[in-house]
This record gives structure tokens, sequence and C-alpha cells, in this order.
């Protein structure tokens, strides 16, 4: 039997802000880009939340609903150095990490779980936040159970400052009552359906027949029915490798307009920067997917001179490979934009002056408030 | 036409003009040089399109007309002539220029001055004007030139932005991992107005102004896009330049307002050892680390640097340096050792200040001196290293 622990630390951004300044702490913090810009919550304080703000809000949405919030630029670096060192503590707990993102990791601790010693998943999960509290200022929320799945939904049901265990076999019990939308595989659409069929817990799903599964779900039928009673044996990975981030859309009608295929192409390398940044990747290629009216589909392709998640030089070298493209005439179905060709994280790199600029923004921002 | 000059005046107006001369043949007649006989003067021109550079030699003309030929041909031909009057002829309806001196006598196909792309001007009349002393203006051009970017990545950046007030200028230039921002003083202002002018522009203004000393105008219509520097030294020389669009990023806030460490170094000792450091950095990423201790020497104002490279091929090396003035804490930070060199070499006077916070944010360099002329700041970001 193994025992996996979800650790995720709570509102990570907001969290390190308040962190660095004292005077931010029990305030409503909004990190993220600055509402004149058109920016988005990266991530609300709790003070924040309480205004109903959530991640991902357009922050002028953010700012209407919750005026006294403090906007603060995203000081990447800073968020990366402290996930290292949480990331850091985690490992001396087991060699086994996966870490899903820069506030988000799976530990696989049954090494560390040694019951006729006394050592219990329980007392484990509250070292590691204990450990993480001391050491870094920051609080985690910690799922314990047998499974990655189980233990993911555990970690969420506490926050902030979380500690759910679910000792093996009552895993059936303890989903049982939790909506459907909570379970790994079925997103909002999909529980939106289930509810209208009346399943709207996860063990209504459970109870469902077999048939019933491979009706709905297809070929994700048998996980996703194992998944609802909790068997999950999916190990952690300690190397996840991404090779590239992308992100790229379908237009409803073709488009040959310059200034509006810009504003499209800009807003996917912004979101392609902002998952490196969360991912904490920096990527040295940029690729342009452009599939035209006759759908024939292509790419195009160019180095940057470093490294870089920063969304500037990602837009701008994108948008050169898409200008070159553009003659009268030609219409656009569908346009994509990727970074690959990632730096090695702990190695040896040149840091960016552009970088440096977003933490000195936050800075100044700070003080406005 | 027929024009008479010395052969030493027009050797160095073709050096001048030849500046400008294409050395790609996208467009095969910018790689020749126009000639034209201009109030009583020999004027050549030449562009590559990107900029245009024109100059004046004294010269005798008896009968007017113009003609362009390849420019390398006749600087090559007129260089290798004795120090003696040359005559230029070309007959009417001909366009086969003959240049005659001593007893030589060459010549040379030329083509007509109507298929060679107008040389732009900037009318004084219609431009914001500007005036600037050489010596000033060349060592600002000296100082921020080189942290332009190469690439085009960001076309902006490939420039100097310039910003030109009541009495004085500010140039900028950032490549993503530096920035250098030289203030200085100009004697004569029109409406402030910043600019964005490329880099290689004002690298070959630099050149231009050598050891001149009389003022240099700056001429400016921004509606289209150009502007003009007006040299004055044996010559006149007109550069013409097109402007860089866009907008430069805005670099105050890239300038470190505090520190925690402070070191003035001797300007010669750094320098020295950062490119001793630069030998042993070559195979190993080019990494220089510097290294700031305090020493207790009872007034707790000194300390020392400790400079080092090493690659795992080739070895390592490590130098000591007195730091004559340390504030602060100790530090620690690594750059790209031609970031450092490139900053090193091209500050003036004895001694030059180190500022830093950590290893992962921005070293400030700034010249030590009383001058109120050597009001320059260079933000370096270092190299992200295990230490």
């Amino acid at each position: 039997m193994k025992h996996i622990i979800h650790a995720d630390l709570d509102a990570f951004y907001a969290a390190v802000e308040q962190l660095d300044n004292p005077e931010l702490l029990g305030k409503p913090v909004l990190v993220g880009g600055r509402p004149e810009n058109r920016g988005v919550v990266a991530t609300a304080s709790y003070e924040a939340r309480q205004f109903g703000v959530r991640s991902a809000m357009p922050m002028r949405t953010a700012v209407r609903n919750c005026p006294q919030g403090i906007v603060i630029a995203p000081r990447f670096t800073r968020y990366r150095e402290m996930s290292r060192r949480v990331m850091d503590i985690f490992r001396s707990f087991t060699e086994l990490v996966e870490p899903l993102s820069l506030d988000e990791a799976y530990l696989d601790i049954s090494a560390a779980v040694n019951q006729a010693e006394g050592r219990w998943p329980l007392g484990v999960a509250l070292e590691l936040k204990r450990r993480v509290k001391d050491e870094t200022g920051l609080t985690v929320s910690v799922g314990v159970s047998v499974s990655k799945s189980v233990s993911k939904i555990a970690s969420d049901l506490d926050k902030p400052d979380g500690l759910v265990v679910v000792p093996p076999g009552d895993e059936p019990g303890f989903l049982a009552p939790l909506p459907v939308g909570k379970l790994w595989g079925i997103g909002p659409k999909t529980a939106e359906r289930l509810k209208s069929e009346g399943i709207d817990t996860i063990g209504i799903l459970a109870a469902q027949p077999p048939d019933w599964f491979a009706r709905v779900f297809g070929q994700r039928a048998e996980s996703v029915r194992q998944r609802a009673v909790g068997l999950d044996d999916e190990p952690v990975h300690t190397e996840r490798v991404t090779k590239s981030v992308s992100s790229e859309t379908t237009f409803p009608n073709d488009l040959s307009d310059r200034a509006e295929l810009r504003r499209v192409l800009e807003a996917l390398a912004d979101g392609v920067a902002g998952s490196l940044e969360r991912k904490g990747l920096q990527g040295r290629t940029v690729t342009v997917k452009m599939r035209l009216a006759d759908f024939a589909t292509f790419s195009r392709q160019t180095t940057l001179p470093a490294p870089s998640s920063d969304a500037a030089p990602i837009r701008e070298t994108a948008w050169r490979l898409l200008a070159a493209e553009l003659t009268p005439g030609r219409s656009f179905r569908l346009l994509g934009v990727g970074v690959s060709n990632f730096a090695e994280a702990n190695a040896v790199r040149q840091l960016s002056l552009w970088e440096y600029g977003l933490t000195t923004e936050a800075a100044k921002s700070a003080d406005d408030n | 036409m027929k024009i008479s000059c010395l052969q030493e005046n027009l050797s160095r107006g073709l050096a001048v003009a030849g500046r400008a001369v294409a050395t790609r043949a996208t467009l095969p007649v910018t790689q020749n040089v126009l000639l034209s006989a201009d109030q009583g003067m020999l004027r050549l021109s030449a562009t590559n399109l990107e900029i245009a550079i024109t100059t004046w030699i004294g010269a005798m003309v008896e009968e007017e007309g113009a003609v362009t030929v390849p420019a390398r041909l006749l600087t090559e031909f007129v260089g290798s002539l004795g120090s003696d009057r040359i005559d230029l002829d070309m007959e009417e309806g001909s366009r086969l220029l003959q240049i005659k001196s001593g007893r030589a006598e060459a010549n040379i196909n030329g083509t007509d001055p109507g298929e060679f792309p107008p040389i732009p001007t900037v009318a004084a009349q219609e431009a914001i004007v500007f005036q600037a002393d050489p010596r000033m203006l060349r060592l600002a051009i000296d100082q921020v030139d080189f942290a332009a970017a190469r690439e085009e990545s960001r076309p902006v950046l490939t420039g100097v932005n310039v910003r030109l007030s009541e009495g004085a200028f500010t140039m900028a230039s950032a490549d993503g991992f530096r920035l250098a921002v030289r203030n200085g003083t100009l004697q004569q202002s029109g409406d402030e107005i910043t600019v964005i002018i490329p880099a290689r522009t004002m690298t070959e203004l630099g050149r231009m102004l050598g050891d001149n000393q009389e003022p240099v105008q700056i001429m400016l219509t921004p509606q289209k896009g150009q502007l003009m520097f007006r040299v004055r030294g044996q010559d006149t020389v007109e550069l013409v330049s097109q402007l860089l669009q866009g907008t430069f990023p805005n670099y105050d806030q890239l300038i470190p307002q505090s520190y925690t460490t402070r070191a003035i170094l001797g300007l010669k000792d750094i320098l020295q050892a950062t490119r001793t450091a630069s030998i042993f950095a070559r195979d190993g990423s080019n990494i220089v680390r510097m290294q700031m201790q305090p020493v207790d020497n009872g007034q707790g104002q000194s300390g020392k640097l400790v400079v080092s490279a090493s690659s795992q091929e080739v070895g390592e090396f490590q130098q000591e340096l007195d730091i004559l003035e340390l504030e602060g804490e100790e530090g620690k930070i690594a750059f790209n050792s031609r970031y450092l060199t490139d900053v090193l070499t091209e500050i003036k006077g004895e001694k030059v200040a180190i500022e830093t916070t950590t290893s992962s944010n921005p070293g400030v360099f700034k010249p030590v001196s009383e001058s109120a002329n050597d009001d320059y700041v260079h933000v370096v970001m270092p190299m992200f290293v295990q230490w």
C-alpha cells in the first residue's frame, strides 16, 4: 500500500507578497496584471476571496468587487525561489516528489511511513506542514490518502492551512457526498450534464451500472468508475517532462484582418507566457501554427536570444513570424503559439532585465497603494 | 563635368562617404558613390538606404555635372595615387569618367545619377534643431551604443532612445540583459522630443566625430521619421538616418534605487582582472564571479574583491583586488564576462563603483568622479549560477 500526499500552498503568490511585505498581512491582495492593461488575477489572498474574487478573473472585475484590493504585479523570480525552497523541504521527506506547478506537488511518502515505529501518515503530514511554515512562513494545505486523486480532492476541502486524512478503505465513503465536479476528469460541462440526469454526487455516480458508464464515458468509462470509488494506482512521477507549452484557437469565421489577427496572436502569446511562468519554464524556440481557409496547415518557428517566459519577446517574435505570412486575400481558420526548447530549471543562465522590471513594477504598485 | 581637386581631399571624402556604401547589393547602384559639383565644391554622397552620408570637399569646378561610379574601385584607385592634383572629366552625354593625376589616367564606367536613390536631407526651416559639443556626444555614444540589441526580435531595442530637452540630452540603450543610460548637456535646444535612433547610426556618428571640436547640429523632422547630424570638421559631413518606430521600454524602473553592497574599485585593476578571468571563462558559459568581502582593519571601510572564473576542462583562475571603499555587507554576483569588459572599457576616470543587492538582482556600474560631465549609469543582469 502506498501513502500519497497532495500538498498545495495556500494563495501562493499573494502569500509570498504578504510575507515579503508585512503591511499587506490581513489585507486583500490581488496579484496579477493591472486593470487598465486588461490584466487578470493570478492569485487573490483569502481576504480578497471573501469579496468573490477568483483566479483568472479580469482584474477590472476583481477591483470592482473588491475596491480596497491591493493590486500587485507578479514577481515570478521570487515565487520560483520560494517554490524551490518548499520543494526542497518536500524532497527531504521523500525523493518521490512530483511538482504540478510552482505551488503544488504530489509526494509518495510510503517509505517515510513506518506504523510499527509510530510514524503514521498523519504524523508525516503534520511535520511537513510545520516545517514549511517554520522554514518559509507559508501555509500549505495537505491531503493524505493511498492515491493521488483522493489526496488531491482532500487537500482542497479544508483550505487554507488544511489537513485532511482519508484512512485506507474509507475512500468510497469519503468521496460519496462530494459533488461530481470534484472528480478528476469531470469538467464543468460533464458535471452539468450529469446533474441534469440527477447525478450530482460522486456516490450516486459510483452506484451507476457499468453499461451506463460505458455509454456516457466511452473509453474512459473504467478509469472514471474506478476513481469514483477511490481506486487509483497512478504512481508519483518524479520526472514529468514538458517539451513544449502551446495554445491555439480556431475562429468561428475565417480571419484576415491584420489588426484582429495580431490581437488574437498576442492573447495566445500571453497565455503561453502565463503557463510557462506557472510551470517555472523558460523556452528558446517560439512556434506559430497557422491553418488557412483551405485547411492548409503549417508552422513557422524561430529562436530567441535567451530562454524566456516573458510575454513581450514571445508576443513580438510570434507576430514577426505571422506578419511574414500575411498576404492579401489570405485568411486564417486557426492560429497557435507554442514555446519549446526549455532551459533546465537550475541551469546556469543569463537573467533577464525585463523580468527584473516586473519585480520593481510590483514594488512600485505596492508603494502606490 | 570638369572638376579638379587634391588627391588627399578626395581620398578623405571617399573614406567618409564610403561608410554609407552598401556592402550587400540588394540594389546594385547603392554600391556606388555619387559625385556632383555643388556650389563650387565636389559633393560625395552614398547611401545603403538606412543611412546616407554626404560630404563636400574643396575643388575647382569648371563645368558642372554628376555621375555615380563604383565606390570601392574609385576609393582604391584614388588611394593608390600620389599626393597630387586630380582632374575629373566627363563629356556631356557620356557616362565614362576620366580621372587623371600626374601621368596616370583611368576611365571608369559610371551610371546615370538619376538611377541613384534620392539622398534624403533635412531642411533647417522645417526641423527641430539642437546643437551639441562633439566630444560630449562621442563619449555618450561610446558609452551606450554597445548595449543596444544586435538581433532584431524587438526592433526598438536595436536603437538608442534619445531624449533631447532644454539644454540636456539622455541616451539609453538596452538589450534585455543590460541597460546603459547617459545624460549630457546641449549647447542649443529646440522643443523637447524623444526619438529612437538606430544604434548603427550612432556608432557611425561617433566614428565620424573623431576629435572634432566644432558644434554638431542635430536636426529632426519627426513627422518624416528622419534625423540629420551635421558635423563640421575639416569638411562638413551630413549623416541622415531613418528613425525607429515603436515604444522604447520604460527603463527608469530597471535602475535599482538602492544597494546592499557598494564597492569602489580602481578601474584599471578590475578591468585587467576581468580580462584575465574572461580567458578562463571562455569555455564555461563566460561566467565571471565576483565576491566582495569586508576586511576588518579597524576602520571597517575597506574590503577585498575576489574575481574568479573556471571551466571544467580548462581549469580555474582567481584574483584578489583591494576594494578602495566598501559600504554595506559582503556580496557575491556572477556576470557574463563580455558584459563586464564592455562596461568597464567605456567607463572613464580612475575608479568605478559597483552596487549590488542580491546575486539575482542587477549590478549597477557608475563612474566615480567629481565631474558633472560623468552622468552615466550602467545596469547589468547577473548570471544565475550555483554558488
